[in-house]
């Protein structure tokens, strides 16, 4: 059963070019990741699931929902499509356990209490039970995405897309978010994971997606295959390149 | 703590006042008929906001008007034909600070002598006998100042007396006071007031340029205009009457009357003389 | 001075009255116009967009007197009478209103694109997003030039005074103009305003240093 469906999916800005011809297909339960060089249009292609940026042509279905369609109310989508940014994008002016339960009580109408008991046990799960009260400023930048997870969490989403998640990491922060991370997809969540962490894309990726210049050029299932002998010219290059640094 | 914070403004406040009060003294006092005739100049203040006495004339840059006229000639009878005339242009508000911080050596500008400026100025005998009229809309029900009861606005301009005298003359009616006479006939125009008052001289100009509005019901006071000076300037003020006198007796005062004044309705040499 | 203050003290006060009147309803008004053109200012509609920068641009490269006159002289003749007090203070709310709308606009964009991009992504709307959001962290960026902007409304409403609106400005020139003490007049009239300014500018201060840095 899939959760995420391209068609021919095309997107411009203005007369650039940014996403060429997408068909890719995730189910339920899978853990796709996506690599490529800066600028290939893997963020993109991420912000494009949750409505954060439109496509220009083609289709997109995403948890039965059509993108394209002009009256598919976005925040829908987004009620169930969870996000996980580079830059965290906590909300500043609130507390750490806010941060959690505002999407649930706003969104979901559930009750604080309730909201407040599961946040809790969500920050327990991320490590970070005693920085409830905390104002995001007072996090390390591993403590903040850990927080960040949690927050896309508290929707119980049936996906949940990672937009680089350890890129603005320091090298010692990268570890826990990645166990996190593990820990979410061996419970089964679908996620898709934009990253250069080809450690996690190896161990935990159900599949890999290769982009370059806006275009998917492998889409693999055999993710220990594709890192040993990439087909594609560019992803030998790309795969070299990240190897040998 | 909140002392503290206050000291520097006390100290600002203070400086001010002492720097006001030290300067401004000197250049008033001294006699400015001798300065005059040492640098074969006068410095008027007039205005160039007023119709007939003293207007700006936006196509030459110049102001232009009775006033402007009798300046000029005052300064040839004082300092000779050779004597010149400055024109700074004041206003009601500024005519007063002007002369009293001596940036200017006397003031034509539609001036009426009162007891109240006498006591701080220094007049010329009047040049000029106006009268405060009203200037309304053609078929507004007000005739005179006694149409102005409770629940009517006068515009007036601010810094003249004429505020005051129809406050006497119709002490029920509301005044709005502007800042000149433009803005007082704009205001008039655009139904601020029922009625716009000042000296007839000025009303005339008004009723001048747009024959929509009329002067009514005469004059209610009397309005002798003078040149002013400071206070003390006692050589001067001789200076002017004389000056203005031998104006009169030659023909030019009657010239000029004629040149700014023949052909406006109701008006007559004898009232104003 | 004080001779100034005695003796036409009341019509003084009564001006201050005015003033303050003026102030505080052009105050309230200018902050809910300003917020709304800068709402419009950065909408996703181009239209709205487009209204929101022609206003602002438009009235504040416009002097304040000349706004003012134009409800004194032009809407009495064309649209419905207006007294100079109501002219005036309506003109300086749409004046200030501009600065307003810039400095809100200001404070808006200064919040982050990524807090906006993190409450839609949990499914926030436009409108939640931005009240849970956006706006309590703008605002802190916004208190102290919104309090410049106030101190000066304050002073500016000496507009009224070109409209014959009543208030301070006005009744001072007519004292100066009574007693031909300029200067001691003047000086009394300064010090109204400062009793207006100074409370004022002292609750600014006070918001920046407990609120805008907890």
């Amino acid at each position: 059963m899939s959760m995420i469906e391209f068609h021919d999916v095309e997107k411009y800005y203005g007369k650039f070019h940014a996403l060429k011809n997408i068909n890719l297909t995730i189910d339920r339960g899978e853990v796709v990741t996506i690599i490529g060089p800066s600028g290939s249009g893997k963020s993109t292609l991420l912000r494009t699931i949750n409505g954060l940026e439109r496509i220009t042509s083609g289709q997109l279905i995403v948890n039965d929902f059509d993108l394209a369609d002009k009256n598919t109310d976005m925040n829908r989508i987004r009620k169930n499509v969870g996000m996980v940014f580079q830059h965290f994008n906590l909300y500043a002016n609130k507390t750490v356990l806010d941060n959690i339960t505002l999407g649930p009580t706003m969104v979901l109408k559930r009750p604080k209490a309730e909201v407040e008991d599961s946040a809790r046990e969500l920050l327990k799960m991320v490590g970070l039970e005693d920085q409830a009260a905390k104002y995001p400023s007072a996090l390390s930048g591993g403590q903040k995405q850990r927080v960040a997870i949690a927050r896309s969490l508290a929707m119980n989403p049936r996906a949940i897309l990672f937009d680089e998640p350890t890129s603005a990491l320091d090298p010692e922060m990268i570890g826990d978010v990645l166990d996190v991370m593990q820990t979410i997809a061996k419970q089964g969540m679908t996620m898709v994971v934009v990253t250069h962490e080809m450690g996690f894309a190896r161990r935990v990726g159900d599949r890999i997606v290769f982009m370059a210049d806006g275009q998917i050029l492998e889409d693999e299932s055999d993710v220990a295959g594709f890192f040993d002998h990439p087909k594609e010219p560019r992803a030998q290059e790309f795969i070299s390149k990240i190897l040998n640094h | 703590m909140a002392k503290r914070r206050l000291r520097p403004l006390l100290l600002l406040v203070a400086f001010l006042a002492l720097a006001l009060a030290g300067c401004g003294k000197s250049v008033a006092d001294r006699d400015a008929l001798a300065h005059a005739k040492a640098t074969n100049k006068l410095v008027w203040g007039v205005k160039a906001d007023t119709r007939l006495f003293g207007l700006m004339n936006i196509k030459t840059d110049q102001i232009e008007g009775f006033d402007i006229d009798m300046a000029k000639a005052i300064t040839k009878q004082i300092l000779g034909p050779k004597g010149k005339a400055d024109l700074v242009q004041v206003t009601s508000d500024t005519r007063v600070p002007m002369l009293k911080g001596g940036n200017v050596d006397a003031v034509i500008a539609t001036m009426t002598i009162t007891p109240d400026r006498q006591k701080v100025l220094n007049f010329s005998q009047p040049y000029f006998n106006a009268g405060q009229a009203l200037l309304v809309k053609k078929g507004s029900p007000i005739k005179s100042v006694k149409d102005l009861v409770k629940g009517t606005k006068v515009i007036g301009v601010q810094g003249s007396n004429s505020v005051d005298n129809v406050k006497k003359a119709a002490p029920q009616t509301q005044v709005l006071q502007l800042s000149d006479y433009a803005q007082a006939f704009t205001a008039l125009k655009s139904g601020q007031g029922d009625a716009l008052t000042t000296d007839n001289g000025i009303l005339y100009g008004m009723s001048e340029q747009d024959h929509d509005y009329v002067v009514v019901g005469g004059t209610f006071t009397k309005e002798p205009y003078g040149i002013a000076m400071n206070k003390g300037q006692d050589n001067l003020t001789k200076a002017m009457n004389t000056a203005v006198d031998q104006l009169r007796a030659n023909g030019t005062y009657a010239k000029l009357i004629n040149k700014w004044f023949k052909g406006i309705p109701g008006f007559s040499l004898k009232e104003v003389e | 001075m004080f001779t100034i203050l005695a003796e036409h003290g009341s019509a003084l006060l009564s001006g201050l009255g005015y003033t303050l009147a003026a102030s505080l309803m052009a105050l309230l008004g200018s902050l809910v116009i300003g917020t709304a053109f800068a709402l419009f200012e950065i909408s996703h509609r181009k239209w709205l967009r487009i209204i929101g920068r022609i206003y602002v641009e438009v009235v504040r490269n416009i002097p304040l007197l000349v706004i003012a006159l134009g409800f004194y002289v032009i809407v009495p003749r064309y649209v419905m009478p207006m007294d100079g007090f109501t002219a005036g203070t309506i003109g300086l709310t749409i004046y200030t209103s501009a600065f307003i709308a810039e400095t809100v606009r200001a404070g808006i964009e200064s919040v982050a694109v990524g807090q906006m991009e993190g409450a839609r992504s949990v499914g926030l709307t436009y409108t939640q997003a931005m009240v849970q959001i956006i706006f309590p962290q703008a605002i802190k960026i916004v208190v102290p030039p919104l309090g410049n902007q106030f101190i000066n409304l304050v002073k500016n409403s000496s507009v009224l005074a070109f409209v014959a609106g009543f208030d301070l400005m006005y009744e001072g020139k007519i004292v100066a103009n009574a007693t031909f003490s300029t200067f001691d007049t003047y000086l009394a009239v300064g010090l109204l305003y400062l009793v207006l300014t100074m409370p004022l500018s002292y609750l600014m201060r006070y918001l920046e240093k407990h609120w805008v840095s907890a």
